[in-house]
């Protein structure tokens, strides 16, 4: 080392030095809070929530996280929320549909901080709510399925048969019946979002009834995707596209959220005080949902149609277009007729196709 | 009902009762030394946990079934010496004693929400009614379910150390009159049970669920406590209940599957439904069946 190097090397040592503790004392452009109500490590839900906070933090140097996990969906996380506040974050996002009615209060006392919420419906001027448009990205997996079903059956795994879930499901077997008009969706309800023993049960009774493709509304679509890879069925996964690891032979393609883009566009509103309390709902178009790699087990004519209804759906496409029929027989909608927003996540009957009872 | 859809259930069936028969086992050993303990499902949790754990780091998922049973007679250790030392409440200690594991498997599992573990080996036999098939998958706990409930039986009734244990479980104070150490025999019985449940426990991480989700066991741990009532403290008939209550839950998911046209939460309910009709059949015969003793902290002095 020559002493032209070494006297550099002092000189920087001495700049970051002296720059270091100065950088220390600058305040954070924004303190974001931020509550999960499970483990960030669950490869679901809340890790598709934590990728997006960490693509947020990325993208705007300098701005610091505080973040809970396991926060329930009680008056618990109002104190966990307050006391994100007491620390000096501006932004709260409030990740669990739980966690709406005590993140709503305190953004009613405390009109200077901003709140987005995962999945609600409340709305305040300072006070947000957001969610992927699952229902109609659902559509696309529906035509996976119908294209690669040998069976024309697939089997859904369905934790709670709420609403949205229900939409969900009504979407795929839309989509699948597109390229398939005799396909059939079973669906098998267990009950809970993370009842493993009974994911597996279900997911076997499905095969065993004659489905060769398997999909699931759970929170980890972890058991449901190794039974249909131990057994020898296809599958499609939901929540995070990292379960495709898991099913490396009869992985066919999956949905996951995207939460980065629209985290990131919130915490720049909030630093310029643009921020304005809105429904957001957004789908394939808007890249909050997002298609998985598809498995090696598809061929390149399937990719293609797969990738031309999700850009279907992404220009704007409903695949709840009247004329639309129930399980049961009956119209739900009239030729024309069509169903959009938030309507699509208020289903109470399955459509035409699918095997099950809504209650 | 179809031929197919009755072997499918009694395929299907096996998985869930293999974890069940294990904790089952090890309720009965316990209560019939005299002490009941309703923190299975906390024992189960912990073990299933640890089997996730250990199996992840060691890649051996037989690893993964001894450091579920050694970390299922870890959680009983605390209760033995809380019930058996102390003479503290049974019922409390074992509620404590689940939500303790309901918290120190949270802990444990934290990193492996989700994510997949190598299960047992295992093999799969299948066969197929036209559209309907039937597979069970069989591991090596599956292999020693039922040679565990002979070596139980065989232990209780045809042993010294049964015998003792029995009597204990009966009339502490004539057991202790008549030379029996009380005390390590209940010791043994609640370590027996911790072994078991925490065995079961990883069955359910290993061949069933392959990935760890908090409260995994969903109750089965009290179903388990149930079943020792229904099989009168008879290991072989331990057997029959639990495949009776594996075979109600496969069986509402194979209807389900099928597409009969029941409402899903009625199904949901139909194995506890089952579970509370064939108690009362058990009445008073069970009643006569059970430990003198059960439940009773030990009055006198050794």
């Amino acid at each position: 080392m020559n002493a032209i190097t070494r006297t550099l090397l002092c000189a920087l040592a001495a700049i970051a030095l002296a720059a270091g503790p100065a950088r220390a004392q600058d305040k954070p452009p924004l303190i974001v809070g931020v509550i999960y109500v499970g483990s960030v490590n669950d490869y679901g839900y809340n890790r598709a929530m934590k990728d997006g906070v960490d693509d947020m933090a990325k993208a705007i140097p300098g701005l610091k996280l505080i973040e809970a996990e396991n926060v329930p969906e009680t008056a618990e996380s109002e104190r966990v929320m307050s006391a994100m506040i007491a620390q000096g974050a501006k932004l709260i996002i409030a990740t669990s549909f739980g966690h709406q009615e005590f993140a709503n209060r305190l953004a009613r006392s405390h009109r200077d901080i901003t709140f987005i919420h995962a999945g609600g419906w409340m709305i305040e001027p300072n006070f947000g709510t957001f969610f992927g448009a699952t229902q109609t990205a659902w559509y696309a997996m529906g035509v996976a399925a119908g294209l690669m079903s040998k069976a024309g059956k697939a089997g859904f795994v369905v934790g709670v048969p709420i609403g949205f879930v229900i939409g969900n499901v009504n979407a795929f077997q839309i989509g699948a019946a597109s390229v398939n008009p005799k396909f059939e969706t079973r669906v098998v309800v267990t009950g809970g979002w993370s009842d493993k023993v009974k994911e597996a049960a279900a997911a076997n009774a499905l095969i065993d009834q004659g489905a060769d493709l398997l999909t699931m509304h759970v929170d980890s679509p972890a058991t449901v995707i190794q039974i249909a890879e131990n057994r020898g069925v296809y599958s499609i996964g939901f929540q995070s596209i990292e379960a495709r690891k898991i099913a490396p032979k009869g992985w066919i393609t999956g949905l996951g959220f995207n939460w980065g883009p629209y985290m990131i566009e919130t915490a720049k509103q909030v630093m310029a005080g643009t921020f304005k309390g809105a429904m957001v709902r957004q789908g394939l178009a808007e890249k909050m949902m997002v298609v998985a790699p598809f498995g090696d087990a598809v061929p390149p004519a399937v990719r293609t149609a797969v990738t031309a209804a999700a850009d279907k759906v992404a220009a704007g496409f409903t695949p709840f277009t009247g004329p639309l029929k129930d399980n049961t027989g009956a119209y739900q909608l009239t030729k024309g007729e069509k169903l959009d927003g938030a309507d699509m996540g208020k289903f109470n009957w399955y459509v035409a196709g699918v095997v099950g009872r809504v209650r | 009902m179809s031929t197919a859809l009755i072997v499918a259930t009694l395929a299907a069936s096996v998985a869930a009762a293999t974890s069940l028969l294990y904790a089952t086992l090890g309720e009965i050993v316990g209560e019939r030394a005299g002490v009941i303990n309703l923190g299975v499902e906390g024992m189960m949790l912990v073990g299933a946990a640890s089997a996730c754990a250990a199996t992840t780091v060691t890649g051996n998922p037989y690893c993964g079934v001894l450091a579920a049973a050694l970390a299922g007679m870890a959680m009983s250790l605390v209760f033995a010496y809380a019930v058996v030392d102390c003479g503290a409440n049974q019922l409390a200690s074992g509620l404590s004693l689940l939500f303790l594991g309901l918290g120190v498997s949270a802990l444990v599992g934290k990193p492996y929400v989700g994510a997949i573990v190598h299960g047992l080996p295992s093999v799969s036999l299948q066969t197929s009614f036209g559209e309907v098939s039937a597979a069970v998958s069989i591991d090596a706990l599956v292999v020693l379910a039922l040679p565990a409930a002979a070596l139980v039986a065989w232990l209780l009734n045809a042993t010294r150390w049964g015998l003792q244990l029995r009597a204990v479980g009966e009339n502490p104070l004539a057991a202790f009159a008549a030379g029996c150490n009380r005390r390590r025999l209940q010791y043994q019985a609640i370590l027996a049970g911790g072994l078991l449940s925490g065995v079961a426990g990883a069955h359910i991480c290993l061949a069933v669920t392959y990935t760890w989700a908090e409260g995994m066991t969903a109750g089965r741990g009290f179903i388990a406590i149930a079943l020792v009532m229904f099989a009168r403290w008879n290991p072989w008939a331990a057997i029959a209940g639990a495949l009776v209550f594996g075979g109600a839950e496969a069986l509402q998911l194979q209807l389900q599957a099928r597409g009969l046209d029941v409402s899903p939460f009625f199904m949901n309910m139909l194995p506890y439904l089952l579970t509370l009709a064939v108690l009362p059949l058990t009445g008073r015969a069970g009643q006569l069946a059970a430990p003198a003793a059960l439940g009773r902290p030990f009055a006198g002095v050794e």
